[in-house]
Order: C-alpha cells, then sequence, then structure tokens
C-alpha cells in the first residue's frame, strides 16, 4: 500500500498549488483594497476560551496536550479573531478591518465524502454597526468573489432579529418554555420547514405569532419581501433587524451588486453567534454553500471587549470547484515550466549560480542543469 | 444571473419501492411531466419536458439532495432521520405513512428489564443506528446497537438481541414473527427535500414546495367533501 493521507486531508501539487496562490493573491488583493489588514491566529486554541463566546461545533477536533490542556484545532477563524481582538487590541476605540486566510478542521463522520481541512478566506469588521458596515461586508464578499473569477454566483440574506423578537414574545407572554424555544431554533438550523410549522401551529403559541414564525422562511425576493415580512410583524412588534436589512439592501442595490443577491429568510441555519444580519453564498450546480457571514455584537463581549462585529468566510476549495464547473479555470493555473536551462560545469558551478541570477534578475525563470538530464521543473 | 438559467431541467430523485407511485401520481398532480414514470424498466434517469427525474434507493435520497447530485427529492423522514444530512426539508406529503417501532419477543415480556437491571445494557438489532441511538440517548439508556441489513426480526428470535428497533406501516410482519411493540421511537412519512443551495438560489424549487402544498390542500377539501 502507498503511505496515504488522513481522510479528507490532502496534498497539493503544483499545478493546484499556483491556482489557490494565484485566487488567494488576487483575492488579498481586493480586501487589501479595502482597507482590510492580514491577520494570523495559531492552529490550536485552548477549547475552554473559545467556549466562553458559546457551545463550540460538535464537529471540532480536540486533544489533550502534555499539560493536560484540552485543545480545539480551530473550526473557524471567527472566534479566535474575536478572542484575538479582546485580548490583544483591547484598548483600540477605531474600527478594526481584519482578514485572513486559514486552514480550518472539522471532524466529518468517515464515508461522507468530505474534507476535514479546507481553506477560509474571510474578513471580519470590528467596531462599526449599522446598515452601511452590513452593506460593506457583503459588497465586499461580492467582489471577492469576482475576484476569485467567480461569474455566477449568488447571496442570500436576512436578519435573525425578526425571529428572535418572536420567539422572546412567544416565551415571555405565551404558554411555551426555553425548550419549545430551543426547538424552533434548532428547526431553523436545520432547515426543517416542516419541524418549524409543526412547532408553530402547537395550541400553545398564541396562532398570530404561530403565523408569523411558520410563514417566515417563505419570505425571498428583493425589497418586496422585506416589505411583506414587514407588514406580517409589524403588527406584532417584531421587527427587529428589518430596518437595518432594507436599508442594507436599498445600499447594496444602489451599489451596483442587486443582482448577486437576494433577501430570503429561510437562510438562518449558522444561527448560533449571530445578532443581526446573516447571509449565505452559492454558486449554481455547487450543492454545498461557498461561504456565510453575518452580524455578531455580543461575541466580543464575551470576552470581555464589548464591540459590534461582522464578517465572512468562504472556503477556497469549493470556489475552486465552482470554478471548474463553470468553465472560468484561468489559463496561468496550468504547468509553468522553467524557461531557461543553464548547464554548469562540474569544476565551476558557481558561475553557472552568477549567471543564472542574470537572468532571473531580469524576471527569466532559470535552472541550472547537469546537461544529462532535460532540466525539467 | 444569480438564478440558474431557465432552459437547464430540474433535478428531482424519487425513491424506488414503497413510495415511488404515490410520488410520481402527486408529482404529476402538481403538473410536471412524469412520463415514463410508470414504467421506467431499468432506466436510472428520466429526461422530460422541463425536469430530469433520477430514481434512487430510498435511503440514498437524502444524500443526492445534500450533495447537490439532484435539487430535490422525495424521501421519507426515516431516511432523513437515518442519513443527518444537511437539506432545507420543506413539505410533509402525508403519505407513506409508517410508525418506528421498538419491538421484542412476545414470550420475552420483562425478561429484558431484568437482564437491563442486572446487566446494566441491552442489545439492539436495527437498520437504522443513527435514529436508534438517539432514541436510547435521550431516554438515557445503556445500549449496544448491531447495525443490520434486512429481516431484522431473526435478530431476537434467534437470541442475538434482545430487542429491535424497525419501521412498520402496519405491524404485520411483527406479529406473523411473534413480536410485540413495547415503544414507538417517531412516525414517518414522505418529504419533500431541498439541496439547500438549489433551496436558495433556484425559485423553481420553492414554486415546486407551494405547488404541492397546494395539490395536498385541495386532495385533502375534496376528501373532507366526500367522507360530507
Amino acid at each position: 500500500m502507498l503511505p496515504v493521507t488522513p481522510r479528507g486531508f490532502k496534498d497539493v501539487l503544483p499545478e493546484e498549488a499556483r491556482w489557490r496562490e494565484r485566487i488567494t493573491t488576487d483575492v488579498q488583493r481586493v480586501l487589501s483594497l479595502w482597507g482590510y489588514a492580514p491577520i494570523e491566529t495559531p492552529t490550536l486554541e485552548v477549547l475552554d476560551v473559545l467556549e466562553q463566546a458559546g457551545t463550540l461545533n460538535q464537529t471540532s477536533f480536540r486533544l489533550f496536550d502534555s499539560d493536560g490542556a484540552l485543545l480545539v484545532l480551530r473550526p473557524d477563524v471567527t472566534l479566535p479573531i474575536a478572542r484575538m481582538v479582546a485580548s490583544r487590541l483591547p484598548n483600540v476605540s477605531q474600527p478594526l478591518r481584519l482578514r485572513y486566510v486559514q486552514r480550518v478542521f472539522r471532524e466529518v463522520e468517515s464515508l461522507r465524502g468530505q474534507a476535514r481541512e479546507f481553506t477560509q478566506i474571510g474578513i471580519e469588521s470590528i467596531g462599526m454597526s449599522g446598515a452601511v458596515a452590513d452593506a460593506e461586508v457583503i459588497l465586499l464578499l461580492v467582489e471577492a468573489l469576482k475576484a476569485c473569477g467567480l461569474e455566477r454566483f449568488s447571496l442570500a440574506i436576512c436578519t435573525v432579529g425578526v425571529l428572535r423578537d418572536l420567539l422572546d414574545i412567544c416565551v415571555d407572554e405565551g404558554d411555551v418554555d426555553a425548550a419549545w424555544r430551543a426547538a424552533v431554533l434548532a428547526a431553523f438550523h436545520e432547515n426543517n420547514l416542516v419541524d418549524i410549522e409543526t412547532l408553530a401551529s402547537s395550541s400553545r403559541v398564541d396562532p398570530r405569532y404561530g403565523r408569523a414564525i411558520r410563514t417566515l422562511p417563505g419570505f425571498r425576493g428583493g425589497l418586496e419581501a422585506i416589505k411583506a415580512c414587514r407588514a406580517l410583524v409589524d403588527p406584532l412588534g417584531c421587527t427587529g433587524g428589518l430596518d437595518e436589512l432594507a436599508r442594507c439592501y436599498e445600499v447594496i442595490e444602489r451599489a451596483g451588486a442587486g443582482a448577486f443577491v437576494t433577501v430570503d429568510f429561510s437562510v438562518m441555519s449558522t444561527f448560533d453567534y449571530y445578532t443581526g444580519l446573516v447571509f449565505e453564498a452559492y454558486a449554481p450546480g455547487l450543492g454545498v454553500p461557498l461561504g456565510s457571514g453575518g452580524r455578531y455584537d455580543s461575541t466580543l463581549g464575551a470576552f470581555g471587549k464589548q464591540a459590534p462585529a461582522a464578517g465572512f468566510a468562504f472556503v477556497l476549495e469549493r470556489v475552486m470547484h465552482a470554478l471548474l464547473g463553470q468553465g472560468t479555470v484561468p489559463e496561468a493555473s496550468g504547468s509553468e515550466p522553467a524557461v531557461a536551462h543553464i548547464v554548469f560545469d562540474e569544476d565551476d558551478p558557481a558561475a553557472a549560480f552568477l549567471e543564472a541570477a542574470r537572468f532571473r534578475e531580469q524576471g527569466i525563470r532559470t535552472v541550472l542543469s547537469s546537461g544529462e538530464d532535460d532540466g525539467n521543473a | 444571473m444569480p438564478e440558474k438559467t431557465p432552459e437547464s431541467r430540474l433535478k428531482i430523485a424519487i425513491p424506488k419501492g414503497a413510495l415511488y407511485e404515490e410520488s410520481v401520481a402527486l408529482l404529476g398532480k402538481a403538473g410536471l411531466d412524469i412520463s415514463g414514470l410508470d414504467n421506467p424498466g431499468r432506466q436510472l434517469v428520466l429526461y422530460n419536458e422541463g425536469v430530469e427525474f433520477y430514481i434512487v434507493r430510498p435511503t440514498d435520497a437524502p444524500v443526492f439532495a445534500s450533495y447537490g447530485g439532484v435539487d430535490c427529492a422525495i424521501c421519507g423522514r426515516d431516511s432523513l432521520a437515518e442519513a443527518a444530512l444537511e437539506v432545507v426539508e420543506l413539505v410533509d406529503l402525508k403519505f407513506g405513512r409508517c410508525r418506528f417501532v421498538v419491538a421484542e419477543p412476545a414470550l420475552a415480556e420483562g425478561a429484558v428489564e431484568d437482564s437491563y437491571q442486572r446487566l446494566g445494557v441491552i442489545r439492539v438489532a436495527t437498520k437504522y443506528p443513527h435514529i436508534t441511538k438517539e432514541y436510547y440517548d435521550i431516554l438515557g439508556v445503556q445500549v449496544e446497537i448491531v447495525k443490520m441489513h434486512g429481516n431484522i426480526e431473526l435478530a431476537p428470535l434467534c437470541g442475538m438481541a434482545e430487542r429491535i428497533v424497525d419501521i412498520t406501516a402496519t405491524g404485520t410482519t411483527l406479529r406473523e414473527n411473534n413480536l410485540v411493540i413495547v415503544d414507538e421511537v417517531l412516525e414517518s412519512t414522505a418529504r419533500f427535500v431541498g439541496n439547500p443551495a438549489s433551496a436558495r438560489i433556484d425559485s423553481r424549487v420553492r414554486e415546486l414546495a407551494a405547488q404541492l402544498k397546494r395539490v395536498l390542500q385541495k386532495d385533502e377539501a375534496e376528501a373532507d367533501k366526500t367522507r360530507g
């Protein structure tokens, strides 16, 4: 048997590596032009520390080190950055714009055909709130995906505020408890519209709120979808986040990215720490989301620094799948053979290195060759 | 631009077996071109006007939908619960009703409680290890789950396991093998599900879901009328 990698982990050979490097460089350039500064966080984090901001995804890799500390391989980058900002940059009052390209690790059952390590490209916008800050995150994601070379993709956006308001009122005034609330959230998390309908139709729920919860995931479209949603929840006093969402969508449209963005109130599956805007990005033909993001205004507070924040992350490998599917693989992603060969003299190889240096100064790829092989790189 | 080009056909997975005929009939009522589906022979894919049908094994339907092999699918709630994959569960289609039950040999009444008391574990045979584990986890009962592929009833009859978790529509097979139901795990019906991406970017998926709901409501209203 050949020596293999663990399931869901892979090597990257030059042709793929060049393509990855090119996409990464192009995207980083765009993110940098928008004023986002690069950061890196460690591969391992202390589990307890990250869990201050909420329960971590059950699918993370965990291990003990020799000190007996329970560590976790970062399953995402948002929490580590929140932790970093709270501990390393606690006194910064100016808005922070941060970007990253980092590998993340998720435990997945075997025989599911899924990677356990992948590359997230993303940003966090910290210290800014409101519709304009939200719009910046969305517009930048559109620009970043375009910079990857994607021509066809779509963002589904909504706010978790309405649902939070509805659930709060149901629990405060109605006959339902926290377990019911958790079940509704779980159903939204699992995209289970059938369960949502059943739970919201419970006789213990005020029918007006129940109807709103049932109807909510069906609102889909442009500004008219937000209006329709408002007409339903305004009389109930549950319009949390709708004003910001409407304003944000208007800004996106006027900034010319409306064709890429749809309002869709069924997108609340990545609910955990989000407090307002949430979104997912899709490419036609790719069954899984390219990436996702949203606003998480209370996460930094959990680490001891109150600050609003929002961000996105998308998966480089999924973008590459989508690019292949759309037939838009850049030419330069192919092999780049060395162009110049200098045959060195066994008695004086240094001369060949010096000569090669002159070529390289002119930007010509140059390799040394013994003259016996053809020296292909 | 974000929407799929309308020329591409909508891909739908239909489970062969118990749910097949009603699935086809319902999709026909919803206005889809179902020609050829009544007798597909050995064909696994049918390319019809505006729609492609993939005829799949019932337990594979969630896999096709989750990984984007198809835009949407019909599958039993049992398969969905067992697969535990990401799909958008859109409509309860109400047909294909069956129950997940726990059963044991009629003669063994009380024996399982007794051996659990002494040994602290029950051995359970099932085709559905996920559902079984979740059920016993909620109860806090310690079990050893044996995954089998068919004729689960045999396991307790030959003493290989104390109980089984299996689906039953009428209970006939259980009765004929002298097994009795001791608990209900969950009830299953057929569901219309969407791939999470398709459900968001291809409006035809949600339109079909709405259409299926309308058909079901109409059928229900007519059934009420005939019942008078």
